[in-house]
């Protein structure tokens, strides 16, 4: 089978573009056109004022990581280590314990994820048998001064709230 | 070797020992029978009905395969569609009121019902009605932890104390639904085997409370050991992990089969005593109690056996034989006496007639092939003439401290050490040494079998063991050929072994 071979002419040949100013000039147009559009009005820009404008996220955005909450405030998480054993960045360290409340036998005593070494992959989402463990926090940029402070621990993945409505979240890639 | 027999398994041929039921004699050939309640050491039960098999033109032409011995010419059969009906309706029906909790339950991953669900089942539950709640989290004491809800009522549990510790602690009472394993009121398991129903168990009803929730099992590495506990020399296995950012670390030991030596069993003190070697171990060198550099150590400690005239070496009885003929050779070296005073391990009275034994040494025999004198009188004698005590790894147990107080007094002592033992502390000197866990080597047990076992934890910053240890204070011996070839020259039963071919059931001598 002789593989399809399509010739594509060479762009660049011809006298205006080897004279090389004429292009440079065009270019000008086009990024003086863009600067003047912009300073007599800058509400159709084409980029983000980021951080003031905070680009919208849907519920299938793969954030930071939270733990899921009984209504109780109980975390709902099991210590089952689906998703230590899931991850391939080997980022979750837990410590299991005895859980004393009555729902469950078990629970963790440490659940330490390290988001430098977290690649977002949502393998420990997907792993998790008790919807324990979300990525919907919303939380995109993660910025710190030293190391160990992305090293979130348990407290803090629990006490933080899901950005979107239980049935958005639901609903995400339906 | 028992008489082979020919017999078909699913229209193949295999040949197999006579003697033995179909799931031994087929399994051996590595053909899987599916069963729950049969054990070779508990004998057939043939109450779980997972193991049916069909036999063609045979009367009858269903079976459980726990309950018939293998015959010539027998066509059993285990795929025809009968028989996996059969598997999925006893998984279908073992799982009817099975909580699924495998995220907090500790067998999760080494479990019969989770296997055999992936195997032979595979469907979902067709039940529609309310499951029976039972107990969870019962304490039935000896570190057992029952969970009714997941048993499957295979018994096993209960013929191994009635029929293996002869105790009969526990019992299935009730019927159908409601039946349960459990224990008489208020007498709860008291032997010293009882951690075996953890391990005996197909399923997760007995969990260990020393192991629960410490790791998962899957994270485990499983190497073969021998326990150190007695001078049984029971063979184990180490099951270890290095987590993340820890040192290697072991969490449980578990019986390894060994029909010559232990059976399929271990004592549950040989069992714990995998906390010995995680805690209280000697990690660095000390000199006079406190911390000091090792090659400083190594040249203080070469120091004063060079300035002794008299220099006095006692070994421990659990070291073996290649550190033992190791140290042998350096005392020769340095012209010091040798001392295997270890009366203080024999713990009269102790042991029993299954595996515990009295002496709590586990190389005992060894010491006495290699021609160590083990006699108290020389050892107190040597000590009182010694101007350097060097104490490989004796813990020295129940010796008399006073007369050691005093026999020590005008005594440099050097400790070779693995645990922070009481001498330690005293010691001018204190070098670590790696523990039975971490190093590989041969011990006699006290039936005479030599077993050899290799290294199963490599710790983050490995501790030299004793013949390294010793090497670097001008031992002879550098090479693990040189140690056998040491061996090989002590004349007795030892001359003639092949320490690279020991069997794995191990060398009757």
């Amino acid at each position: 089978m002789s593989a399809k071979v399509k010739v594509v002419k060479r762009k660049g040949d011809t006298l205006p573009e080897k004279l090389y100013l004429v292009e440079v000039l065009k270019g000008m147009k086009t990024s003086f056109g863009h600067f003047w559009r912009n300073l007599r009005d800058n509400s159709r820009l084409y980029v983000r004022h980021y951080p003031e404008q905070q680009p919208e996220i849907t519920p299938r955005w793969r954030g930071r990581h939270r733990l899921t909450t009984h209504e109780d405030g109980s975390i709902k998480c099991v210590a089952c280590f689906m998703c230590q054993t899931n991850c391939p960045s080997r980022c979750i360290m837990i410590e299991a314990g005895e859980r004393l409340d009555d729902r469950d036998e078990k629970l963790p005593v440490r659940f330490d994820i390290d988001l430098l070494e977290c690649i977002y992959c949502g393998y420990c989402v997907e792993a998790c048998p008790k919807d324990a463990i979300r990525m919907d926090t919303g939380i995109f940029s993660l910025v710190e001064h030293n190391r160990e402070k992305m090293l979130v621990g348990l407290d803090e993945l629990a006490a933080t709230p899901g950005a979107f409505t239980e049935d958005d979240y639901q609903k995400r890639g339906l | 070797m028992a008489e082979m027999i020919k017999l078909f398994v699913n229209g193949e041929e295999v040949e197999v020992e006579s003697g033995k039921n179909l799931i031994d004699a087929v399994g051996a050939v590595g053909i899987e029978i599916p069963h729950f309640c049969y054990h070779p050491a508990l004998g057939a039960d043939g109450n779980c009905r997972m193991c049916l098999v069909g036999i063609e033109d045979g009367r009858p032409p269903l079976v459980p395969a726990c309950k018939t011995p293998a015959a010539e010419g027998m066509k059993v059969q285990l795929d025809t569609d009968k028989i996996k009906k059969i598997q999925r309706d006893m998984m279908e029906f073992e799982l009817i009121n099975h909580p699924i909790d495998c995220p907090v339950c500790d067998q999760a991953g080494e479990c019969t019902l989770q296997d055999y669900y992936m195997t032979y089942d595979g469907v979902s539950s067709r039940m529609n009605v309310e499951q029976v709640k039972k107990a969870k989290k019962l304490d039935f004491g000896g570190g057992v932890v029952h969970d009714q809800e997941r048993c499957v009522l295979c018994g096993r549990c209960v013929r191994f104390c009635r029929q293996i510790t002869k105790t009969g602690e526990l019992g299935i009472v009730n019927r159908t639904d409601s039946a349960r394993v459990d224990i008489f009121p208020g007498r709860p398991l008291n032997n010293r085997y009882a951690l075996n129903v953890v391990d005996l168990c197909p399923v997760g009803a007995m969990t260990s409370a020393d192991f629960r929730f410490k790791q998962r099992v899957w994270f485990l590495k499983k190497d073969e050991g021998i326990c150190h506990g007695c001078s049984k020399g029971c063979n184990i296995f180490i099951d270890h992990n290095r987590e993340k950012y820890k040192d290697d670390t072991i969490y449980r030991f578990r019986p390894r089969h060994n029909d010559q030596v232990n059976g399929y069993f271990i004592c549950d003190e040989g069992r714990l005593s995998h906390k010995k070697e995680n805690e209280g171990r000697l990690l660095e060198s000390l000199k006079n109690g406190k911390p000091y550099n090792l090659t400083e150590s190594y040249v203080l400690a070469q120091k004063a056996i060079t300035n002794a005239e008299n220099v006095l070496i006692l070994v421990s009885p659990n070291l073996p034989l290649e550190q033992l003929v190791a140290t042998q050779v350096f005392a020769q070296k340095i012209g010091a006496s040798l001392s295997g005073y270890s009366d203080g391990y024999i713990v009269k009275g102790d042991g029993d007639d299954f595996l515990i034994q009295d002496d709590k040494a586990a190389n005992r025999k060894g010491l006495e092939l290699l021609g160590i004198n083990t006699g108290g009188d020389f050892f107190w004698d040597s000590l009182e003439k010694a101007e350097c005590f060097i104490c490989i790894d004796n813990e020295l147990p129940a010796v008399d401290t006073k007369r050691l107080i005093k026999a020590l007094r005008e005594t440099k002592v050097i400790a070779l050490s693995s645990h922070h033992f009481n001498l330690v502390d005293q010691a001018f000197v204190a070098i670590p040494v790696a523990s039975f866990s971490e190093y590989g080597g041969s011990i006699i047990n006290c039936d005479g079998v030599l077993q050899s076992f290799q290294a199963a934890v490599v710790k983050n910053t490995p501790i030299a063991d004793v013949t390294e240890v010793l090497r670097r204070l001008g031992g002879p011996l550098s090479s693990a050929p040189e140690v056998l070839a040491a061996i090989h020259r002590v004349e007795g039963p030892l001359a003639k072994v092949d320490f690279n071919r020991i069997p794995a059931e191990g060398l009757k001598l």
